[in-house]
């Protein structure tokens, strides 16, 4: 994926709407996160941030529109189809196992990818990145702290060298000062070439790394351009219930 | 003002400072208001509504919370912060026996609470909300409302109502109309909570908690999910609870600017210890504080 | 010593019988999160298969294979598909149910399908089963046993080398707990979940053809009684250890050996054996306790419809017909125009209010609902006086069938009526406060015997006797309640199933309760100068006891307790820290159920004239609970319905030739398909359907309605809406009490935001 130009996005939405059973949470989506760039959706509590990121990798069906992921229609592919072919989604709230240990959780995201041979020197590489994963690597995930629970869910995607990591409300119900440790993954992650999907509700740390923003309000677009333009107009887009798009 | 009392570094020893043998002095500064020096060696003051001694808990031997003493004055909001995973949950469970304790009492109006079920700490007049919402499924929020003043209204057994066929009383909906009107939720009255948003349950579980007039309210994490304008009204709404009722509050949070608006006086958790108490400016100052929790960049 | 070895030696057979039915439990139960009672089921139709295939002259070899590994896995394979993929994150009940039904069903439909029971004796898969091979320790081992040990030791070192060395079983428990998660993890949770189905299913065959020639005959009760003690394994396994399971399986078959051979004779022995599984289980449910791992990612799923309305069985009919102060029911009004109007009215404006509020009930002039034309006319179908009208005629209607109805069809419909007052009693345990009860029958089968044992030795009048029998039932109802007080969901179900045993085992066959096979003697009641006896008096006594049972159940789920119930059932964590005492709570619900299950039983013991243990066996009891979910726990006409069709399913199936006797438990089990799309139960559902139609219509063009972006939040916001599935509870007014809850839906849904 290192190989693209820039010119062609890593992951496309074009027209998406979805629903949950007769309630609709997208109306025609449309926006494109470019190879190694971070694209922060933001948007009030219900406006689809969350349904953005599980249509696109797959937990959610798109009701219409298209998915493309690295020039792939994968609209209609299974979670463990598009997870296989380079996106991961590390989801809102607790995203790991907690019935299974620290270790069983890295175990399962990496034997099928790696095989057993790559299997060790993949957990390695994990403890090397996260220390305290290291410590911990006996304790059933259930049990560590929130910070800890989405840094075992980040271990899982530095590893694998994902093309595009979609991250849902990465710091919700964390301390401060986790927040900066996660965000400082986030930073490693990006170094090594993977597209990032911020979606946040809390817009400020969001806004530090993205190179673009995406505004959705009720199910829609609101805004999609640059960070200083999202800045200037947030109040309005988030709250003012503009449904215009730029 | 007083200086704020500070724990030694962590891993050295315990962490509130206290003299060892006449017990602890806790000096606090309670907001703005004045500032009250008391001596908590001589057991559980009278003036304290909720008194906690020595709470310690481990789960499979890793240590939630050890020796922690806590207490509430009538009246006053106290924050509780600290990292993930630093017990402010499992403190909020071992108080209202939802966990029991491995060790340590817990004091109520000057009773002893620790050895009695959940449900009869609720009746004496604690009432909480949950970290991640609680509601009963398939019931609507006004019934919540309602079920709440029932269950407290009285202990009899239920054959009056048996014999009394259907509805509440006029009093009993007229509460329920009052609380409703208090948090705004008239427009959701007769929803099932099961379809509500996130910052309405949050609503629904704090009016249900105080439908029974309690004196103490304990909230863990009330605005985790909520965004900055539900998060607003949250904390607009606990004040004028709190001018009307008198109630004291317990607050567990992240969202420093809700703590502010709404605490007296700060507690932060850290490794189940107690690493500083003291009014919020202050605590927020000390540098023991920010290292473990805040980070630089606060 | 050596006697000891001469009991416990036989029993290790038996006891790898058992442990292959407890790994294969827990193994289902770690990859699906269903515990999957149809397991006994399928055991039977390996075994039958292999037993019919060896009779058609096929060698042992190739039977067993195809009746193992092909036919057992591909059974797992479909159940799986069609049944327990969709419940796997639903609530207790929705998992138990279809189990049950299968569990009941899939026998019969082997049977059917096979045409009779095979005439040979079962025989051995590998050895010759008489042979005595070997000793042990002097004791003869026989084909039978050895072949039995054998297997399971292969089984049990082949399963751990899977686990061991393959990522599946690391993935199986990935998948129990969230199988979107899983599938984020790059693995394919389909795949996964049906591998564990297919071992699991191997494991039952197994279990099932291994077992077949320690009886001369085929029959699924075997095979039930087998499953129970391997759920007894299962649960000393704490539903998640395979090796414990398989420890405790050939621990369980040692004891019951051991115990037959030393204790007297009588029924302590007799009784005794069977019912270790149930001393197992009530000593290890508590510590089984399942850890509640909740899928995190169960907001992905669209809102549950049905799942949804099995969870709010009970609540619509508190609504229903609330009376406000005037005496005019509410139907259309929500609580909150109720409640704002009798605010309103004891605030001083009490003309004009009283007035206001009458015109909301009657006229149904809902926010966005008035001026549809549907909607006045069902709202006018749910005033006070055409609901009146409507029960003058239906009660006219059941009168007159006492004039033009065959006798036969009047006593069939006698029979559900009783059947209907012990479902009622599930109505209010499990419907109203969500507490799976298995030993319903007990209760009943108590009420019975006492009432019988009354009038026969102190010539008790059986009128007396009902209340008093209800009284007793009650009783033993806070017995079962007491231990099981910190269970909940799956282990309480399992207690409650146990206890079921160990009453059929250790109480019934006292002469001083059910008498044994013998029975007792249940006379008509008299009372005064009338006498019940002829079948259109009784008939008219069974509507009035009904009616009884009826008012007090709905009475209960309109007032306080109701509510508290309702509670408990939403969330007891909540429930405690809102100050509700719900161990009491609990005591109370079990002990007013079981009373009106023991009232149900002496109706019906008292129309049958007499009643014998089997009459209201364990195995009744899981019909009862089937057939009640099925048809409707959520109100009580659900259950009337569900009470009489099971009485007229039975009559018509008598007529039936031979062959096709089985059918009943076919067609219930296989109701349970509908019932895991439709949890709310065929009754509600139906009044739901009618509902949702009229709400769509209202709606129209309203499917875009406001996005929801988060899981949590897009169960739509319209009260109690049926529109969304959440079942119509239609109160006893049936159909037409659903129709008002219409009304009331499209009103709130117009006014969504």
């Amino acid at each position: 994926m290192s190989t693209a130009t820039g010119v062609v996005p890593v992951l496309a939405l074009e027209g998406v709407s979805a629903s949950y059973g007769p309630y609709r949470a997208l109306f025609d989506v449309t926006f494109a996160v470019p190879p190694a760039a971070v694209v922060a959706v933001v948007g009030a509590n219900g406006a689809g941030k969350s349904t953005v990121a599980r249509v696109v990798s797959g937990l959610v069906p798109a009701s219409a529109g298209r998915v493309v992921l690295k020039g792939c229609d994968v609209t209609h592919r299974r979670a463990f189809e598009i997870t296989r072919m380079g996106l991961a989604h590390v989801t809102e709230g607790r995203s790991v196992f907690g019935s299974l240990t620290v270790e069983e959780n890295l175990v399962l995201a990496f034997r099928r990818a790696l095989g057993r041979g790559g299997l060790a020197e993949a957990l390695e590489r994990a403890y090397e990145v996260f220390p305290r994963l290291g410590q911990r690597r006996g304790q059933l995930a259930g049990t560590l702290s929130g910070g800890e629970q989405r840094m075992l869910a980040l271990a899982r995607v530095l590893v694998l060298h994902q093309d595009v990591l979609v991250v849902d409300e990465l710091s919700l119900g964390l301390a401060p000062v986790v927040v900066d440790e996660v965000y400082e993954a986030l930073g490693t992650v990006r170094t090594g070439g993977t597209a990032l999907v911020l979606i946040e509700q809390h817009v400020n740390r969001a806004f530090t790394i993205a190179d673009s923003v995406v505004v959705l309000h009720k199910g829609r677009v609101a805004y999609d351009g640059d960070v200083a333009g999202a800045e200037e107009r947030l109040d309005e887009l988030v709250l003012g219930g503009s449904t215009a798009k730029p | 003002m007083t200086e704020p009392v500070v724990a030694t570094p962590a891993g050295s020893g315990p962490i509130v400072t206290r003299s060892a043998g006449s017990g602890p002095t806790v000096t606090r500064s309670a907001g703005s208001g004045p500032t009250v020096t008391r001596s908590a060696g001589s057991g559980p003051e009278a003036e304290e509504l909720l008194v906690a001694r020595g709470i310690s808990k481990a789960f499979g031997g890793v240590v939630a919370l050890s020796e922690l003493d806590f207490e509430v004055a009538p009246g006053e909001a106290v924050g509780i912060v600290g990292p993930n995973g630093a017990g402010k949950t499992t403190l909020f469970n071992c108080l209202l026996g939802v966990v029991p304790p491995d060790t340590g009492t817990v004091t109520f109006e000057g009773r002893r609470i620790d050895r009695l079920p959940v449900w009869r700490r609720s009746r004496l007049g604690i009432g909480r909300t949950f970290q991640r919402v609680e509601l009963f499924h398939g019931m609507t929020v006004a019934d919540h409302l309602l079920v709440a003043v029932q269950a407290r209204s009285s202990g009899r057994l239920h054959l009056s109502d048996l014999l009394r066929r259907g509805g509440p009383g006029e009093e009993e909906l007229a509460a329920v109309a009052s609380m409703l009107a208090l948090l705004g939720l008239e427009d959701v009255a007769d929803r099932l909570v099961d379809g509500l948003s996130l910052g309405h349950a949050r609503l629904v579980e704090l009016g249900r908690a105080l439908m029974g007039s309690p004196r103490l309210l304990m909230l863990d994490e009330p605005s985790s999910g909520l965004d900055v304008h539900e998060t607003e009204r949250l904390a607009g709404i606990l004040a004028d609870v709190r001018r009307r009722q008198g109630t004291a509050v317990v607050l567990v949070e992240h969202d420093l600017e809700l703590v502010e608006e709404v605490v007296d006086r700060l507690c932060v958790l850290d490794f189940g210890r107690m690493i500083a108490v003291g009014s919020v400016d202050d605590v927020l100052a000390n540098t023991e504080v920010r290292r473990a929790y805040l980070g630089t960049g606060a | 010593m050596t006697t000891l070895l001469d009991y416990a030696i036989p029993g290790v057979p038996f006891g790898c019988v058992f442990a292959l039915m407890a790994v294969g439990l827990v193994l289902t139960y770690k990859a699906s999160g269903v515990f999957n009672l149809a397991f006994g089921a399928q055991a039977f139709v390996s075994s039958l298969a292999f037993v019919s295939f060896v009779e058609d002259g096929w060698p042992r070899w190739l039977a067993g294979v195809v009746s193992i590994v092909v036919l057992g896995p591909a059974l797992g394979l479909v159940l799986d598909r069609v049944l327990f993929r969709r419940v796997r994150t639903a609530s207790p009940l929705v998992k138990l149910v279809p189990a049950l039904g299968l569990l009941i069903a899939l026998p019969q439909v082997a049977l059917i399908v096979a045409g009779s029971t095979p005439d040979i004796a079962p025989p051995s898969l590998v050895f010759d089963a008489q042979r005595v091979y070997l000793h042990v320790a002097s004791v003869p081992i026989s084909g039978l046993e050895l072949s039995v040990t054998a297997a399971t030791v292969a089984v049990v070192v082949a399963l751990v080398g899977v686990f061991r060395f393959t990522p599946i079983g690391l993935e199986m428990r990935a998948v129990v707990e969230s199988p979107r998660m899983t599938e984020l993890a790059g693995v394919n949770a389909g795949v996964v979940s049906a591998v564990a189905w297919v071992l699991s299913s191997c494991l039952a065959g197994l279990a099932g053809v291994l077992l077949a020639p320690l009886y001369a005959q085929l029959d699924p009760q075997n095979y039930t009684v087998l499953l129970v003690w391997g759920i007894a394994a299962a649960v000393v396994a704490r539903f998640a250890s395979l090796p414990v399971a398989l420890l405790a399986g050939i621990g369980l078959g040692i004891g019951q050996q051991v115990l037959a051979g030393y204790l007297p004779a009588g029924i302590l022995a007799t009784g005794l054996r069977p019912s270790l599984p149930f001393f197992v289980l009530l000593a290890f449910l508590p510590f089984a306790r399942q850890r509640q791992v909740d899928d995190p990612l169960a907001g992905c799923d669209p809102p549950p419809t049905a799942l949804v309305g099995e969870a709010t069985g009970y609540r619509a009919a508190n609504l229903l017909a609330r009376p406000s102060g005037d005496g005019t029911s509410q139907p259309v009004a929500g609580w909150h125009r109720a409640l704002t109007a009798r605010v309103r009215r004891s605030a001083g404006g009490a003309g004009a209010g009283g007035a206001g509020a009458g015109g909301a009930g009657a006229g149904g002039a809902g926010a966005g609902g008035a001026g549809s034309p549907v909607h006045g006319a069902v709202d006018r179908l749910t005033s006070r006086p055409t609901l009146v009208v409507a029960w003058g005629i239906g009660g006219l209607a059941v009168l007159s069938a006492l004039t033009w109805v065959p006798n036969v069809w009047l006593v069939t419909m006698t029979q559900g009526i009783a059947f209907a007052v012990i479902f009622v009693s599930l109505t209010l345990l499990t419907g109203m406060s969500g507490q799976i009860s298995l030993c319903q029958a007990s209760f009943a089968g108590l009420g019975g015997f006492v009432a019988g044992q009354l009038a026969s030795h102190f010539g008790t009048s059986v009128l007396v006797g009902m209340v008093l029998g209800g009284a007793v039932a009650a009783v033993l109802g806070v017995i079962v309640a007491l231990p099981t007080l910190r269970l909940a969901g799956l282990p309480l179900a399992l207690a409650t199933l146990a206890f079921a045993l160990l009453a059929d085992n250790m109480l019934f066959p006292n002469s001083w309760v059910g008498n044994g096979a013998t029975g007792v003697t249940v006379p008509r009641p008299e009372l005064g100068p009338v006498s019940f006896n002829g079948s259109h008096a009784f008939f008219v006594l069974a509507l009035v006891v009904l009616a009884l049972v009826a008012a007090v159940v709905r009475a209960v789920g309109q007032g306080r307790m109701g509510r508290l119930l309702a509670a408990m059932r939403g969330s007891e964590l909540a429930s405690v820290s809102t100050g509700i005492d719900v161990h009491r709570l609990r005591v109370v619900a079990f002990a007013l159920s079981a009373g009106l299950a023991g009232v149900g039983g002496a109706l019906y013991g008292s129309l049958e004239g007499s009643l014998s243990p089997d009459a209201f066996n364990y195995q009744f009891s899981l019909v009862f609970l089937v057939v009640a979910a099925i048809v409707g726990l959520g109100s009580v006409s659900g259950a009337v319905v569900a009470g009489l069709v099971f009485a007229a399913l039975q009559t018509e199936v008598a007529t039936f030739p031979a062959r096709f006797s089985g059918i009943l438990p076919v067609v219930f089990g296989l109701a349970t398909l509908s019932y895991t799309r439709h949890p709310e139960g065929v009754v509600d559902f139906l009044g739901g359907g009618v509902l949702r139609f009229l709400a769509r219509r209202r709606r129209g063009d309203r499917s875009d309605g406001a996005p929801d972006g988060s899981g949590t939040d897009v169960v739509p916001a319209a009260g109690w809406a049926p529109a969304v599935g959440a079942p119509a509870a239609t109160s006893p007014a049936g159909a037409s009490g659903g129709v008002a809850v219409g009304g009331s839906a499209g009103a709130d849904g117009g006014s969504r935001p």
